[in-house]
């Protein structure tokens, strides 16, 4: 019955049921333009340099913890554990000896962390099969209470080593250092996620798990280096935030994992697993982070940034996500 | 062996019975713990500190029971609670119509939760986690510093005594009694669970799935602004930070209750008895003299320990 009008008037709905495709794989980047165009008119600082090397290097953090993100929803789960353990990682930044040659250890102590994190939470999801939301929910609880045992509940008096400001603020050559590392590590999980043979098995897992199981793919596997992925990016988005920050409280990466999923959300993928990329994520976290700053140039109160965003983030969805299922 | 045949025989949900089970447990050690654990002001005490959390939950629990999530209930309880101390500012005559706007507003809140969902399609916790932003904001527009100020009776809603009996957990169970009853015996109540365990299904014998939806979400926009309120009463002013505990921790006594994330298996009874075994666990720490930093890791491990017991259909 549905179908029959359509072929009526062949020549107009197939023109529209072109654009619909095209909507909803490219709306958000349609968006992303508008979104842009808009900054631009009511402020034009917006394009100036100064302006865009801090929106960048603000988002950066976000971005990171964005493209770990992608890989667990790509499982058809998520991760909410990511922000308490961003919060965890500059805990334990500031916990050791502040000094630049201890830079690398507290990297690789905080990326082991984040490791043992992340084959907890899919060890949870694959072989005990707990939901992904309340598996993640407990290990974030969980993280949060070490971290407030540990520190008592007091701000840290500890200081990071004068490195990780350069990390977290600095530029190289006008072009923020954690953007650099933030591009670096796209170009390499893009390689893994498109280029490889775990990409290809981590779409068909999410996106039809009889048929992944059928061709004998290891779906707990790849499930769980998927969780482990995303747990160590959101270490090290951590120690860049807490650089970029500059001091730590027991609450810094508060809000990084709903506005990571919100990202990889509105950048096309599904929480039923399978769809989306990297790089609809990334737009995703751009459009997060120029909204923040719009609301600031038009002088808004900053309270007005939660309701633009909170707007803004349901209509992305529904923008370009028109009943697909 | 035996204690499951009881529970069949009995039609007693398994996770009912651990909960109970453990409930009992945790009551067992405090009464060797401390003295103090069974007198009637401990008790009470429980009981008072079980509401909030109760009727988040309960509102948290019909959402869930659809397959949805409400993110936004500590948005909701943040913004009633403010509404509610900042418009009455000591005026006692005010009480009665801001408590009934709050309680409109709530269910307005959910309403256009549950429209969002239903009509543009996008999944709950995207819709809900924007409404939750946008309603943190909106309450900080409207304070920073906790407003107003309420008449000094206003604090017989949390502490209020009816023959020794404490007025506000009463009323709490009696609400889930009649939930439970609901959810049972009417056409509307089926309808959640129908809607839960198979949409399509629902669908096709002729449910109006999208209209349960909007009214569990409707629903959950009611107990939540409830939840405000009854916080204004117990701290005796409002705050627009109260309510972040609940966004999440009104899920944990669900799940816990043995109410599964995809949907259509579970109720409210799991629910309360979750909740008390939360406030008993805490309740417990606190004679232990363990603080609530370790409270935390213990909750987390709870939860793991409790879903990964129950058989859960894998979505979410």
């Amino acid at each position: 019955m549905s179908d029959s009008p359509i072929s009526v008037d062949s020549g107009e709905m197939s023109a529209l049921r072109r654009a619909i495709p095209f909507f909803q794989k490219y709306g958000l980047y349609v968006f992303l333009v508008i979104l842009l165009i808009v900054a631009f008119s009511v402020s034009p600082q917006f394009f100036s340099p100064r302006n865009i090397q801090n929106l960048l290097t603000d988002g950066a953090p976000l971005g990171m913890a964005a493209l770990g993100q992608t890989f667990v929803i790509l499982t058809g789960g998520l991760d909410l554990s990511v922000g308490s353990l961003m919060s965890t990682v500059a805990v334990i930044a500031t916990s050791i000896k502040p000094d630049n040659i201890m830079i690398l250890p507290i990297f690789l102590i905080s990326i082991c962390f984040g490791a043992l994190v992340g084959f907890v939470n899919g060890w949870l999801v694959t072989k005990r099969k707990v939901s992904p939301f309340l598996a993640t929910l407990a290990t974030m609880i969980v993280l949060q209470g070490i971290r407030f045992a540990y520190t008592k509940g007091a701000p840290l008096s500890g200081d990071l080593p004068p490195g990780f400001r350069v990390l977290g603020t600095g530029t190289l050559l006008s072009i923020p250092v954690n953007l650099v590392v933030l591009a670096f590590l796209i170009f390499v999980f893009a390689i893994l996620l498109y280029r490889s043979s775990y990409g290809r098995k981590l779409y068909l897992v999410g996106g039809n798990p009889r048929a992944a199981f059928l061709s004998g793919i290891n779906s707990d596997l790849v499930i769980i280096a998927a969780y482990m992925i995303c747990a160590i990016l959101a270490s090290i988005a951590g120690l860049f935030l807490v650089g970029y920050v500059g001091s730590v409280d027991n609450w810094v990466g508060r809000g990084y994992e709903l506005d990571s999923i919100a990202a990889v959300m509105m950048g096309g993928a599904s929480f039923k697993g399978g769809k989306g990329g990297i790089f609809g994520s990334i737009a995703g976290v751009i459009v997060l982070i120029v909204i923040y700053n719009l609301v600031l140039l038009l002088g808004l109160p900053i309270q007005a940034q939660l309701v633009v965003k909170g707007l803004v983030i349901i209509l992305a969805a529904s923008f370009y996500l028109t009943r697909s299922n | 062996m035996k204690a499951t045949s009881i529970m069949k025989r009995f039609r007693i949900d398994p996770a009912i019975g651990i909960v109970s089970g453990l409930v009992l447990l945790l009551a067992i050690i405090g009464f060797f713990i401390s003295d103090r654990f069974g007198t009637i002001q401990n008790l009470t005490n429980i009981l008072e500190n079980s509401v909030s959390l109760g009727l988040a939950s309960l509102g948290q629990t019909l959402v869930i029971l659809t397959g949805g999530i409400d993110l936004s209930i500590g948005g909701v309880i943040n913004l009633a609670s403010c509404l509610t101390s900042g418009m009455i500012n000591g005026d006692s005559r005010l009480v009665v119509p801001v408590i009934v706007g709050v309680l409109l507003l709530g269910i307005l809140i959910g309403f256009i939760n549950g429209s969002l969902t239903v009509w543009l399609g996008v999944h709950p916790l995207i819709v809900t986690l924007g409404m939750s932003m946008v309603l943190q904001g909106v309450t900080l527009l409207y304070t920073l510093v906790p407003p107003g100020a309420m008449p000094l009776s206003f604090d017989f809603i949390a502490y209020g005594r009816i023959l020794g009996v404490p007025f506000a957990p009463v009323v709490m169970i009696l609400i889930f009694i009649i939930m439970g009853v609901f959810l049972r015996k009417t056409s509307l109540g089926r309808h959640v669970y129908a809607v839960g365990d198979n949409a399509e299904a629902a669908r096709l014998s002729g449910i109006r799935q999208n209209w349960v939806v909007i009214f569990v979400y409707s629903a959950c926009g009611f107990f939540a602004a409830l939840t405000g309120i009854y916080l204004v009463s117990r701290m005796g002013i409002g705050d627009p930070r109260v309510g972040e505990y609940y966004m999440l921790s009104s899920i944990t006594p669900v799940v816990v209750g043995g109410t599964i994330l995809a949907g259509g298996k579970g109720g409210v009874t799991g629910t309360l008895i979750g909740v008390f075994l939360i406030i008993l666990l805490r309740n417990l720490l606190n004679f232990m003299d363990i603080t609530s930093f370790y409270q935390w890791i213990i909750e987390g491990l709870i939860i793991i320990i409790a879903v990964s017991f129950y058989v859960e259909k894998r979505k979410l």
